[in-house]
C-alpha cells in the first residue's frame, strides 16, 4: 500500500475559533433557556419572595448569553481582517461555484463516489451564509424585544422599527422562536456533516475548529484564497 | 410639531373662546377649585407637581381648543370610554375645558344642519380645531361601506383634516384599522394616518383606550397648547410608555415561576401570573399596569383576564388563539412538537445518511483497492 | 309632499339615515326609509377563528351596550359544544347584564334622549326658585314605589339625592346661559330649539331635566363598576367561554373577586337603584305626563300589531339554549311574540317561543331584498334564509337619486340598506323594553303566566302604576313613542333589582363553599364534536338579540348575528312590509317638515345601536322637493 502524501493548510485564526466556541456555547444556553421562557417552570412557592425568582433568573441567563454572543462577534471581525482562511462567503460571483456545489451535492446525494478536494467547500459555506442569516434574525429580533421595555430609549429607537416591520411584537416573539428552531436543525445537520468528513473523508474538519489548520490528501481546489 | 392656534391670542378666530380659567370664572368656581384642579390634572397626566406652576400658567392664557370628533367604521365604544373619565369629568371637559363642536354621540343636532354646524366650524377655525377621528377608514369600493351624510366617511376626513392643527386617532381602529381590518379585511379598512395627508397623527390606541387617557390628552392641549410627547408610532409617552407586563402587579409571580394553568385553576383563584393563559401583557404599551380602569380599580389581568393586547397594531390577527401564548401560530400545532419532531428525523437521516456513506466508502476503498492492485500488478510485470 | 333626509342621525350608535315623505298639509308621514349606511363584514372576520376567541371579536360590534354580543356569543358556543356553565357564572353574567341595562338605560335617556323633550335654550327662561319646588314636588308625586324581594340591605339611605336648592338651579342656569352667550354652544349646537315641541314643558322642567344631564354624565360611570371588577375593564370587558375569568378566592389579596371587591359591586348596584328611582323615574313621569295629556301618543307603528321576545336570566344554570332548556328557567318568560296589543290585552294574540323553533327555517330567517347583499340561492334575495345557513355577501347597489358616493335619495323599490331584514314566520316583529313589558303584560293578563316570579308581578304592577299615573289604560300608551321610552325607564328600575336579586343569590351560593366560575371541561378542542351549531339568546337593553354559530374541526365555519336594531331599524320586505323604524315613522305627525324633531325623536325611542349608519328617507315618486343633508354644498334646498 502507498503511503498518502498528506499537506497541511492553516485556514482559522484564533479569533474565528474563540468566537465559533463561544457562539456554540451561547447557542445552546440561549435555546435552553429560550424554551424556558416560553414554557416557563412551575415553581408552585408558597410566595414570590420564596421562590429566588427562578424565571427572572432564566431571563437574565438568556441576556447574558445574548450580549456575550454579540460582544464575540468582534473577534469573528478581527479574524475577517487579518487572515484570508477565515473569509468564508460563498463565491457566488465566480462562476465555478456553481459546478463545486453541484459536485458536492451529488456526492452527498450518493450519486458521485466522491467530491473533489476543498479546504471549505461550496456547499458548507452556503451553509453557514444561511446561519448568519438565521443569526441576524435572532439578534433583531431578540434585541427589539429585549429593547422595548423603554421603547424610547436609544435601544428601542434603534430595534423598535423590527416589531413594526413584522407587524407586532408578539410576531416578533413567534418569529424569534421559530428561527430559534430553525439554527438547532443546521447545528444537527452540521455536527454530523463535519462529523462525516472528519472520520470518513479524512478532511480533519473537527480538528480544524480546535488546531486552525486542515490536513488534505489532495490539493485543494480553494488553495489559492489562501494567498 | 408645534401647533399654530396657541400662539394665536386674541386673533381675530379665536377673540370669542375662553380660557380655562374664565370658565372657571363662568362657572363661579374660586380660584382655590381652580386651582385643586389643576393639582388633579398635574398628578394625572403623570407630570410631578413642579409642573403645576406652567398647568396653572396654561390653564390661564391658553384659549379653549375647538374639537370636531368624527366617526368612521367604529362601536362607539370609544366615545363611551371618553365618558367614563373621572378625572377631569367628562361634563367638566365637553362643558367647560373645550368646545366639543361635533360628534356623533353627544350633540344634540342631526342631519342638514348639524352637517352645515360642521362646515361652518371648519371655516371659521380653520387650521386651529382638533380633529378627533374614532373608527377607521374604509376604501374599498370607493368607500361606500361606510357612509355618512351621504358620502363615503373617508372623502368627509379628508376634508376635515385639511383644516385641522392636531389629529388624534382614538382606539385601534383608527389608529392601526382595529376589527374590521382583521382578516380577510373585507372592507379594506386601516388607520387614519394615510388618509390626513403629512399631519402629525396622535395615535391613542386601545380597544377602547382607558378614559383618562383619552381625556388627558385632550387635556394635554387644551393645557399646553402643544402636543403630548410622541414616540415613534407617535403615541403620547406617558401613558404608553410601558409593557403591561412591565408594570403589572402580577409581575413578581412571572418572575417567580406562579402560573396559572387553566382558568379557575388554584393559581388563577391565588391570582398568579396568566402568562400560560396567552397573556399579551409582555407586547403590549398601555397605562393598564399603572392607571388602571376606573382610577385603579382593575384591569383585565386584575380580573383574571389575560390581557389581549388590544392596544397593539393587528392585534386581532397575532398569532394563536387568545388564551394560548407562544409558540403555538394560527392553526399550527406547538412549534417545540413540530420542531422536537424535525429533530427527531433529522438524527433519523443522519443515521441513514452516515450509513449509506460507510458502504459508500467502503465500495471507494475496495474499488481503490483493486484498482492500486492493478497498477502493482503492471508495475510489477 | 316634501321629502326629507336626516343623515347622519346623531346621539345613536354608529351611522343612521333616515328619509321620508311627509304631506305638508297635514303631516302625515307617506312613506319612509331607515338606512343603516355602514358595513364592516365582522361576520366574515369571524370565519375560521377559535370559537373561544369569538366573544372578544364580535363584541366589537357595539360600544354602547358592550358585553352584550360577548355574552350572546359564549351563549351560543356553549350551546353549541354542550358547556353547563356554573352557577357563580351564571350569576356573575347576570348581574353584569343587569348593570349594563341599567347604566345604558340611564345614559340613553339623559344624554342620546333628553334633548329631544328639552331644551337649554328653554332653561334659561326657569325660576331657579320654582325649579327647586318643581324639584321637590316631582320627587313627592311621582315614585313607582316597587322593590324586589331582597333581604340583604347593605344602604342605610340614598347618597344620590336630585338637590333641590334655587342656588344649585341658579348655577347651572348660569351656566347655560355662559355658554349660549359665548356663541360656542358645542355640544348644543345648531339643533331645531325653536322647534314647538320645546313648548309643550315649562321652563322649570328644562332647566331641572338639564341639570340632571350633566349630573348624569358624571355618574353614570360609577354604575359599570360591576363589568370593571367582574371583567377588568368596561367597554368591552372580558368574558371565557365555559364561565367567568374572573376566579373567587377569599383567602387572597390578589384574587380576582374577594370580599372587598365584591363591596364595589355592591355599591354600584345601590348607586343604580337611587339613580332611577329618585332621578330617572320622576324625570320620566314627569316629562311623559305632559306630553300624555297633550295627546302625544302616536309612533308605536310595529308596537301595535307585533313585537318579539327571547326571555331573560337564567334563574340558574341549564343546560342548552337549543333543547329549550335556556326558556324553562327564566326570571322574565317574555319568550314568544305578541300580536295586536293596541286591541287590548286580553286580545292580543300570544305565541310561545319554544326551543324546537330556534333552528326551524320556517321560524326565524332574514331576507336581503332591500338590503345591500345578495344571496347565492335559486330563490333569489327575497327568500329569507334560517340564519344556520346565512351568507353575508355584499352587493351595493348605490342610490336612487345621487351617485354611489354621493347620495340625494336612496332606492325605496331596490336596496338601500347594510341591515338585512329579520323575520319571523314571514312577518316583521318590533323588540326591545316595551316589547318585553306588552309581552309580560299580555301572558298576565291571559293567564298564560303559571306562578309568576317576583320579576313578572313588578312588571305588570309597573305597568298598572304608570297607567294610573297617564290615567290612559296600556294598551293606549304602550305602543306608542312615549310608551318605548317610558317602558325603558320601567326596565331600568326592574334590572336595578334584578342585580341586587342576582348578587344576593351569588353571595348566598359562596357562603355554600362554592368557589367555581368557569368549566374547563370542554375547553380543549380535542373534546368537542367534528361539527356543531348552536344560539345564544340575550335580552339585551335594546331588545331580543341572538347569535348563531356554526364550528367545524374547531374553528368558526358560520357566524350570523340578529341585534335587535335589526329586527327594528331594517329595511322593508315586499311581502312583510316596513320594518319597525319605517312604520313608527310613518305612524308619527310631523309639524314642521324641515325641522322633523318628531320622526328623530321616535327614531331614539328605539335607542338606535347600528354599529353602521342610519338615513332618514321618504318616497313614492311624488316627492317635489328634496333637503339635502350634503355637508359640503352649504344645505341648499334643491328643486327634484
Amino acid at each position: 500500500m502507498k503511503a498518502v502524501q498528506r499537506k497541511m493548510f492553516y485556514l482559522f485564526s484564533p479569533f474565528l475559533r474563540i468566537f465559533h466556541w463561544i457562539m456554540v456555547d451561547a447557542i445552546i444556553v440561549m435555546f435552553v433557556t429560550g424554551i424556558l421562557i416560553a414554557k416557563p417552570p412551575e415553581i408552585n412557592a408558597l410566595e414570590p419572595a420564596q421562590s429566588m425568582l427562578l424565571v427572572n433568573i432564566i431571563r437574565q441567563i438568556h441576556f447574558l448569553a445574548a450580549f456575550g454572543f454579540c460582544a464575540s462577534f468582534v473577534f469573528r471581525v478581527y479574524g475577517f481582517i487579518i487572515n484570508k482562511g477565515d473569509r468564508l462567503f460563498p463565491r457566488f460571483w465566480e462562476g465555478h461555484f456553481y459546478s463545486e456545489t453541484v459536485d458536492v451535492a451529488l456526492h452527498y446525494m450518493f450519486l458521485r463516489k466522491a467530491h473533489k478536494s476543498y479546504l471549505r467547500n461550496p456547499l458548507a459555506r452556503m451553509s453557514y451564509f444561511g446561519l448568519y442569516v438565521l443569526v441576524l434574525i435572532e439578534v433583531l429580533t431578540g434585541f427589539a424585544m429585549y429593547n422595548m421595555s423603554e421603547p424610547n430609549a436609544i435601544g428601542g429607537l434603534m430595534f423598535g422599527w423590527v416589531n413594526t416591520v413584522l407587524g407586532g411584537e408578539m410576531m416578533t416573539h413567534i418569529v424569534h422562536h421559530f428561527t430559534a428552531w430553525a439554527i438547532v436543525l443546521f447545528a444537527s445537520g452540521h455536527l454530523y456533516m463535519v462529523t462525516r468528513a472528519e472520520f470518513m473523508e479524512g478532511e480533519s474538519e473537527v480538528s480544524s475548529m480546535f488546531s486552525g489548520s486542515k490536513i488534505l490528501a489532495h490539493d485543494p481546489l480553494d488553495a489559492k484564497e489562501l494567498e | 410639531m408645534f401647533i399654530s392656534f396657541v400662539t394665536i391670542k386674541g386673533g381675530k378666530n379665536v377673540e370669542k373662546r375662553e380660557t380655562m380659567w374664565e370658565a372657571y370664572l363662568r362657572r363661579g368656581f374660586s380660584r382655590r377649585t381652580f386651582l385643586k384642579g389643576c393639582v388633579a390634572l398635574t398628578s394625572l397626566m403623570g407630570l410631578s407637581t413642579d409642573m403645576l406652576d406652567k398647568v396653572v400658567e396654561a390653564a390661564e392664557t391658553k384659549p379653549l381648543p375647538v374639537v370636531i370628533w368624527m366617526h368612521g367604521h367604529e362601536c362607539t365604544g370609544c366615545d363611551e370610554s371618553f365618558i367614563r373619565s373621572a378625572s377631569p369629568l367628562a361634563s367638566d371637559l365637553v362643558l367647560t375645558n373645550i368646545a366639543l363642536e361635533y360628534d356623533h354621540l353627544l350633540s344634540a343636532a342631526c342631519g342638514e344642519p348639524f352637517e352645515q354646524h360642521l362646515e361652518e366650524t371648519v371655516k371659521k377655525y380653520y387650521g386651529q380645531y382638533i380633529l378627533a377621528v374614532e373608527g377607521a377608514v374604509s376604501t374599498t369600493n370607493n368607500g361606500t361601506y361606510c357612509m355618512s351624510g351621504g358620502k363615503p366617511f373617508v372623502d368627509n376626513l379628508q376634508h376635515v383634516a385639511k383644516g385641522a392643527a392636531a389629529i388624534i386617532a382614538y382606539g385601534s381602529c383608527a389608529a392601526y384599522g382595529g376589527i374590521q381590518a382583521a382578516k380577510p379585511n373585507p372592507t379594506g379598512s386601516a388607520g387614519i394616518s394615510h388618509y390626513v395627508g403629512t399631519k402629525q397623527v396622535i395615535n391613542v390606541p386601545g380597544c377602547p383606550p382607558i378614559p383618562e387617557v383619552m381625556t388627558g390628552v385632550v387635556m394635554h392641549v387644551a393645557l399646553f397648547g402643544k402636543l403630548p410627547t410622541l414616540d415613534s408610532d407617535g403615541r403620547p409617552r406617558q401613558f404608553y410608555g410601558n409593557r403591561i407586563h412591565d408594570t403589572c402587579y402580577r409581575r413578581p409571580f412571572f418572575d417567580a415561576g406562579m402560573f396559572a394553568d387553566h382558568f379557575d385553576d388554584a393559581g388563577a383563584k391565588a391570582g398568579w401570573c396568566l402568562y400560560k393563559l396567552g397573556c399579551r401583557g409582555p407586547e403590549t404599551y398601555n397605562s393598564c399596569g399603572n392607571l388602571r380602569w376606573w382610577q385603579g380599580m382593575s384591569y383585565p389581568i386584575q380580573s383574571g383576564a389575560p390581557c389581549i393586547g388590544c392596544a397593539n397594531a393587528n392585534f386581532w390577527d397575532s398569532g394563536a388563539c387568545f388564551s394560548e401564548r407562544l409558540p403555538k401560530y394560527g392553526p399550527l400545532p406547538d412549534v417545540d412538537i413540530i420542531g422536537a419532531g424535525l429533530a427527531a428525523a433529522s438524527v433519523v437521516g443522519v443515521a441513514a445518511h452516515g450509513a449509506l456513506s460507510v458502504v459508500q466508502r467502503h465500495e471507494r476503498d475496495k474499488a481503490e483497492a483493486k484498482e492500486n492492485e492493478g497498477k502493482e500488478q503492471v508495475a510489477g510485470k | 309632499m316634501k321629502h326629507i333626509v336626516v343623515d347622519p342621525v346623531t346621539r345613536i350608535e354608529g351611522h343612521l339615515r333616515v328619509e321620508a315623505s311627509i304631506d305638508e298639509g297635514s303631516g302625515k308621514v307617506q312613506d319612509s326609509l331607515s338606512s343603516g349606511t355602514a358595513w364592516r363584514g365582522l361576520e366574515l372576520i369571524m370565519n375560521d377563528r377559535d370559537p373561544r376567541d369569538a366573544w372578544a371579536y364580535i363584541q366589537r360590534i357595539c360600544g354602547v351596550c358592550t358585553t352584550a354580543h360577548a355574552l350572546a356569543s359564549v351563549r351560543a358556543v356553549e350551546d353549541a359544544l354542550g358547556i353547563k356553565i356554573p352557577k357563580n357564572a351564571n350569576y356573575i353574567r347576570n348581574i353584569m347584564a343587569a348593570s349594563l341595562t341599567v347604566q345604558d338605560h340611564i345614559v340613553h335617556f339623559y344624554h342620546l334622549h333628553a334633548l329631544d323633550w328639552v331644551s337649554p335654550v328653554a332653561a334659561l327662561s326657569a325660576n331657579p326658585e320654582a325649579t327647586a319646588a318643581l324639584q321637590n314636588q316631582v320627587l313627592a308625586t311621582y315614585q313607582v314605589p316597587l322593590r324586589g324581594p331582597v333581604a340583604l340591605e347593605t344602604e342605610a339611605f340614598a347618597k344620590e339625592l336630585p338637590r333641590a336648592t334655587p342656588s344649585y338651579f341658579k348655577g347651572i342656569q348660569d351656566r347655560v346661559k355662559k355658554i349660549v352667550d359665548s356663541g360656542q354652544l358645542g355640544i348644543f349646537a345648531a339643533q331645531w330649539w325653536d322647534h314647538p315641541d320645546y313648548n309643550l314643558l315649562p321652563p322649570e322642567v328644562h332647566l331641572m331635566a338639564v341639570a340632571h344631564y350633566v349630573e348624569m354624565l358624571d355618574k353614570q360611570r360609577e354604575l359599570v363598576t360591576p363589568h370593571v371588577v367582574f371583567g377588568g375593564k368596561n367597554p368591552h370587558p372580558h368574558y371565557l367561554v365555559g364561565g367567568m375569568p374572573c376566579s373567587i378566592s377569599q383567602d387572597d389579596g390578589n384574587s380576582p373577586v374577594n370580599t372587598a371587591r365584591l363591596a364595589i359591586v355592591d355599591r354600584a348596584i345601590n348607586l343604580g337603584r337611587t339613580l332611577v328611582n329618585q332621578y330617572y323615574l320622576p324625570d320620566l313621569l314627569a316629562i311623559g305626563g305632559i306630553y300624555a295629556k297633550a295627546g302625544r301618543v302616536d309612533g308605536g307603528g310595529l308596537a301595535k300589531e307585533r313585537v318579539l321576545g327571547f326571555g331573560q336570566y337564567p334563574l340558574d344554570t341549564y343546560n342548552t339554549t337549543s333543547d329549550g332548556s335556556f326558556f324553562s328557567s327564566l326570571l322574565i318568560r317574555c319568550n314568544g311574540v305578541v300580536e295586536n296589543f293596541a286591541a287590548g290585552a286580553d286580545k292580543a294574540k300570544f305565541t310561545e317561543l319554544k326551543g324546537e323553533d330556534l333552528a326551524n327555517p320556517d321560524v326565524f330567517g332574514e331576507s336581503v331584498g332591500h338590503a345591500w347583499y345578495e344571496y347565492e340561492s335559486r330563490d333569489g334575495d327575497d327568500k329569507a334564509i334560517h340564519p344556520y345557513d346565512g351568507q353575508t355577501k355584499p352587493k351595493y347597489t348605490g342610490p336612487k337619486v345621487g351617485t354611489p358616493t354621493d347620495w340625494k335619495e336612496l332606492d325605496e323599490k331596490g336596496k338601500y340598506s347594510w341591515l338585512k331584514t329579520p323575520l319571523w314566520h314571514g312577518k316583521m316583529c318590533e323588540v326591545g323594553p316595551l316589547a318585553r313589558y306588552i309581552i309580560i303584560y299580555t301572558r298576565a293578563k291571559q293567564n298564560l303566566l303559571p306562578d309568576m316570579t317576583w320579576a313578572e308581578k313588578m312588571m305588570v304592577d309597573q305597568v298598572d302604576a304608570v297607567s294610573r299615573v297617564l290615567n290612559i289604560p296600556p294598551h293606549v300608551w304602550l305602543p306608542t313613542m312615549l310608551g318605548r321610552t317610558a317602558a325603558r325607564a320601567l326596565d331600568c328600575q326592574l334590572n336595578a333589582e334584578i342585580e341586587r336579586f342576582f348578587f344576593e343569590k351569588l353571595i348566598n351560593n359562596l357562603k355554600t363553599g362554592d368557589m367555581q366560575v368557569a368549566n374547563m371541561d370542554k375547553w380543549e378542542p380535542s373534546t368537542w364534536p367534528k361539527k356543531a351549531k348552536g344560539v345564544g339568546l340575550y335580552e339585551a337593553p335594546r331588545g331580543a338579540l341572538s347569535h348563531w354559530v356554526n364550528i367545524e374541526g374547531g374553528r368558526v365555519s358560520n357566524y350570523q348575528c340578529i341585534v335587535p336594531t335589526t329586527w327594528n331599524a331594517c329595511p322593508r320586505d315586499d311581502k312583510a312590509g316596513h320594518g319597525a323604524y319605517e312604520k313608527a315613522m310613518i305612524d308619527t305627525q310631523v309639524k314642521i317638515p324641515e325641522k322633523p324633531l318628531e320622526l328623530v325623536k321616535v327614531i331614539r325611542s328605539f335607542d338606535p345601536c347600528m354599529a353602521c349608519a342610519t338615513h332618514l328617507y321618504n318616497t313614492k315618486g311624488e316627492t317635489i322637493r328634496i333637503v339635502t343633508t350634503d355637508p359640503y354644498s352649504g344645505g341648499q334646498t334643491v328643486e327634484a
